[in-house]
């Protein structure tokens, strides 16, 4: 590295980002916050492509009767595509493949993770999935994204394909998982004891146990899709003596832990970001820190909530309904540690600071109308319809999106360097933030009415909130838009230089130059405080 | 209390909404008081004038994470129980429920009672008496929402499952399939009516569709199937592909198939495509669209739906009683409008009278009776008052506006077909029957 000698000027540092240059060099790259980059690119492909075909859906729902789409079939294929691609391909590499990468050796004081060329071959898993998911778009999936049999094991559509893309794209997410685990354990820098660890690397940790356990099994459950349309094996067919209901549970053994895969390190950024713009620590580190591994632990024995009406008996019912009342205790508990972090605080009101507060607000009501849904007789009522799709949309877009969204706003400046227009940022910010109330308040009250999920077309009576959803659902992709661009725009040609540690933090990732050098540190660090050392001590 | 979820249609409707409205308050409270405390701290805690202030450097208080872990979890409790015990409620059927059968199908929803009474579409049933629903499927997974009456419970092939409720109140109310199912998912609604007693007690005895479906000539028998057994929702009359090949000049047809051979659509190939539809698809169709009719369907009702099939042909549409002049020669010049409307009314190619009464009971139409001038209530909720322009729209389009209860079966067969005057002629004999 001392190859090249730092100059006088400050714009021909070395960094990670010059150090060698080409396309190549990038492509072939195993240096961690390189492959975030390669990540980032790649998802955004899919987060725009599966925001275009939500949006199509919304013009076409804004009012009762055809508009815009004349086939039914085309819109199930848009909700299919919208599923399917910010499900596999977005969210669930979300924050773990992109930030997750940039951070936790930054974070533990590593020049890399565990193994760097895995990390590089399981980006290349991601992209061969996504070749072949997007390949499969050729005869377009109508499943939904739950791949629910017999529809799944009978359509004529190419579903065999695409299950399979997102069986490739399940490995991605097993080594990724599998990386950062041995990562955490191993290469924590001299000092850095378990109890230091900053909560985003904790919710990481419990993300990664999740995806290398959880994910085989949705792999199995893929398989066996294909086996049923390839072979005709029979598991999930009732003239063969199969049972659809049994997909249902496999499917849901997955992709019910999958939503913490998507939402924890949200969790994990809002824990990293309020206590900086409080200049307060953590409080209570260890309850949130305890709260992510339970809800890791208790989130893989609740996946029947998904199936209360799907004819499973009464008496799992009532289990799977009692158990998944444990996840709320500790996501309540989160809440009220990061709100606590504010008492007494000095609150600066930074981006990252707007996107965590607004977190809050809209975790909160992800997480009440989750009571509603974990509730047995309200869940018969409120089950596949439009209070559901909110409350999905709650969870993960106003946790897993916007924790993204505000952990690329808050870690900006250390990635590339740079530092963006503030203005801007808060104005996308407004935006987005009601843009997206705007678009789902309506729905939860849609689903108070009875308005079924997966609707074409739907009677006319629900057509003034379906108009006032698609105004929001315009303004929320206005929102993101707006965000990404000036983010986009700064990196490319943005002229402020951020310094070293711009928000003041203590947390080991700031210590090191902005951009860090190839291998991030200059020298191996020595941990000797706590990752969140704000404030003074009355009695020292 | 806050009546959030609308209309109550059962007996436990009203432990479900109130479990509904406390969790509402419980988490409306919570979030004001979350948000609230969050943004009190905000402002009272803010930077000023760009400087930070000294802060204290508290890392937590056990006492009170004791209590936000403690006073979630009895909450949680709470709510919990409210829900299971609406839920016990909502799966207990009484032991004398009355049983109907149901089948979910791409896409109708077809009822059978004890005594042999099919309807499709449409569900029937007394006040204040359980009902409890025996349910299947022929094909895929669907779900039987019934919005009003707080219940939902997917219907799954090859197994039964079973929702049951007491209505408290008579009327028409919406049933929506909530499992999504594939293309017409969103049309495949149906109508649960709820009679009073003796009215419901008729209404079952009434074997008269039957009777008269019995009696006809097996042409017209297979033109009613058409319609009872949906073929409609995916095969056009008039040439113009659905989710099916059309019907038109279908019979003794040559084409491809998907696989490459050719087929001739006779009775074999009719009779196997009702019984086994992806035995051969044809070339530019989807295979799994069509669910078997095996066991649905009997040796006589498939002939009579070839009978009628053969019927459907481009060539013979100008059927001699149907044309325009004839009719005006059959009708007698001195005729008036209203008795060459009867006419119209009365010829079996039109078949009006397959599905609407003239003496005000009840068929798959709305009755004639007293119809002119009357406020109609349609499917959509909204209102309409029949006028020649709504009676025109409703011959020529008669999807556009279906009134509510009735299941939206009427063919578009008849634009092009009727004119307008004679649409004219007909609304002078609808005029007649008050």
């Amino acid at each position: 590295m001392s190859a090249h000698a730092s100059t006088a000027h400050g714009n021909d540092e070395v960094n990670y980002l010059n150090w060698k240059t080409g396309i190549w060099s990038w492509l072939t790259s195993t240096d961690h916050k390189r492959i975030c980059f390669l990540y980032l690119f790649a998802i955004m492909i899919f987060f725009i492509g599966g925001g275009i075909a939500a949006l199509i859906m919304r013009t076409e729902l804004a009012f009762a009767g055809p508009t815009i789409i004349k086939d039914p079939h085309l819109y199930n294929i848009l909700f299919t595509m919208h599923g399917v691609f910010m499900i596999f391909l977005f969210v669930v590499p979300g924050i773990p493949a992109t930030l997750g990468n940039f951070l936790i050796p930054l974070m533990i004081g590593a020049k890399d993770v565990a193994f760097p060329r895995l990390n590089l071959f399981s980006f290349y898993v991601y992209v061969i999935g996504a070749l072949i998911g997007g390949y499969a778009m050729l005869n377009p999936v109508d499943t939904g994204w739950t791949f629910y049999a017999p529809y799944s094991t009978t359509t004529n559509t190419s579903v065999s394909l695409m299950v399979f893309a997102a069986f490739v794209l399940g490995f991605s997410s097993i080594l990724t998982g599998l990386n950062f685990i041995v990562t955490i354990h191993q290469l924590r820098a001299p000092g850095m004891t378990w109890m230091r660890l900053p909560v985003f690397v904790w919710a990481s940790y419990a993300t990664a146990v999740i995806q290398t356990v959880a994910t085989p099994v949705v792999g199995m459950t893929l398989l066996l899709v294909i086996a049923e349309r390839a072979f005709g094996a029979g598991i999930f067919d009732p003239t063969k003596g199969g049972d659809p209901v049994l997909m249902e549970h496999l499917f849901w053994f997955y992709s019910h832990p999958v939503v913490y895969i998507m939402v924890l390190p949200a969790f994990g950024v809002v824990g990293e970001i309020i206590p900086v713009f409080s200049r307060k620590p953590l409080f209570g580190y260890k309850m949130v820190v305890i709260s992510s591994m339970a809800i890791a632990a208790v989130g893989f024995i609740v996946w029947a909530h998904h199936m209360f009406v799907a004819g499973i008996s009464d008496f799992s019912a009532k289990f799977f309904s009692i158990v998944t009342f444990l996840v709320a205790i500790p996501t309540a508990v989160k809440v009220f540690n990061w709100v606590s972090t504010m008492y007494k605080g000095s609150i600066s009101f930074k981006t990252p600071m707007l996107y965590a507060m607004a977190f809050v607000f809209l975790f909160m009501v992800a997480g009440t109308t989750g009571i509603y849904l974990a509730m047995l007789g309200v869940d018969v009522y409120y089950h596949d319809t439009y209070f559901v799709v909110a409350h999905f949309h709650y969870t993960i877009q106003g946790g897993a999106v916007i924790g993204l969204i505000a952990a690329l706003h808050f870690w900006f400046p250390k990635m590339t360097g740079k530092i963006y227009s503030e203005r801007m940022a808060r104005i996308a910010f407004a935006f987005l933030f009601f843009g997206f109330n705007l678009t789902f308040i309506p729905q939860f009250i849609l689903g108070m009415d009875g308005m079924p999920r997966r609707y074409y077309d739907y009677p006319v009576q629900y057509q003034t909130l379906h108009t006032i959803s698609t105004i929001g659902a315009y303004l929320n992709g206005f929102g993101y838009t707006f965000a990404l661009v000036n983010l986009l725009w700064t990196a490319k040609f943005g002229k402020v230089k951020a310094p070293r540690n711009p928000y003041n933090s203590t947390s080991l990732e700031w210590q090191t130059a902005s951009p860090p050098v190839h291998e991030n540190f200059e020298t191996t660090p020595v941990v000797d405080h706590d990752p969140y050392n704000y404030g003074t001590h009355s009695h020292a | 209390m806050l009546g959030l979820l609308g209309e109550q249609g059962s007996d436990f409707a009203h432990k479900v909404d109130y479990a509904h409205d406390v969790v509402t308050i419980i988490s409306v409270v919570c979030t004001v008081l979350i948000v609230g405390v969050m943004l009190y701290f905000a402002v009272i805690y803010r930077q000023r004038n760009g400087k930070d202030h000294e802060t204290p450097a508290i890392e937590g208080n056990n006492t009170l994470e004791v209590i936000w872990t403690v006073f979630p979890t009895l909450v949680c409790i709470w709510v919990a129980w409210l829900g299971y015990d609406s839920f016990v409620d909502l799966r207990t059927p009484p032991a004398n429920a009355m049983e109907v059968n149901v089948t979910g199908r791409k896409w109708a929803w077809d009822f059978q009672y004890s005594n042999g009474k099919k309807t499709t579409s449409e569900l029937v049933v007394p006040v204040g008496e359980p009902v409890k629903l025996i349910m299947t499927s022929r094909d895929v997974l669907h779900s039987f929402f019934v919005p009003v009456m707080r219940t939902k419970m997917d219907v799954i092939p090859g197994r039964y499952t079973q929702e049951w409720f007491r209505p408290i109140k008579t009327g028409d109310f919406q049933v929506f399939c909530t499992e999504y199912c594939g293309n017409e998912h969103s049309k495949m609604m149906a109508r649960l009516k709820v009679l009073p007693r003796a009215e419901f007690e008729r209404w079952l005895a009434d074997d008269s569709e039957a009777k008269k479906l019995a009696a006809m000539k097996p042409s017209d028998m297979g033109k009613q199937l058409y319609v009872a057994k949906s073929c409609n929702t995916c095969h056009s009359l008039d040439g113009s592909p659905k989710v099916g090949p059309s019907w038109l000049k279908l019979y003794n047809r040559q084409g491809t198939l998907t696989n490459g051979q050719s087929y001739v659509a006779d009775h074999n190939y009719i009779k196997e495509s009702i019984l086994n539809p992806s035995a051969k698809i044809v070339s530019g169709y989807s295979a799994g669209m069509m669910p078997s009719y095996d066991g649905q369907i009997s040796d006589v009702e498939i002939e009579s739906i070839i009978e009628f099939i053969k019927t459907v042909d481009g060539s013979q549409k100008i059927e001699p009683e149907v044309t325009l002049p004839k009719r005006q020669d059959a009708g007698a010049s001195a005729a008036s409008p209203a008795d060459r409307g009867k006419a119209l009314f009365q010829d079996s190619a039109n078949a009006c009278s397959g599905c609407h009464s003239i003496d005000g009971s009840r068929m798959s139409g709305p009755s004639f009776k007293g119809l002119w001038g009357r406020k109609e209530k349609l499917a959509d909720g909204t209102e309409v008052s029949v006028d020649a322009a709504y009676i025109k729209e409703s011959i020529w389009k008669p999807q556009a506006k279906v009134v509510a209860g009735y299941p939206p079966i009427m063919p578009g067969i008849y634009e092009g077909k009727l004119s307008e005057e004679n649409i004219n002629d007909i609304i002078e004999y609808i005029k007649t029957l008050q």
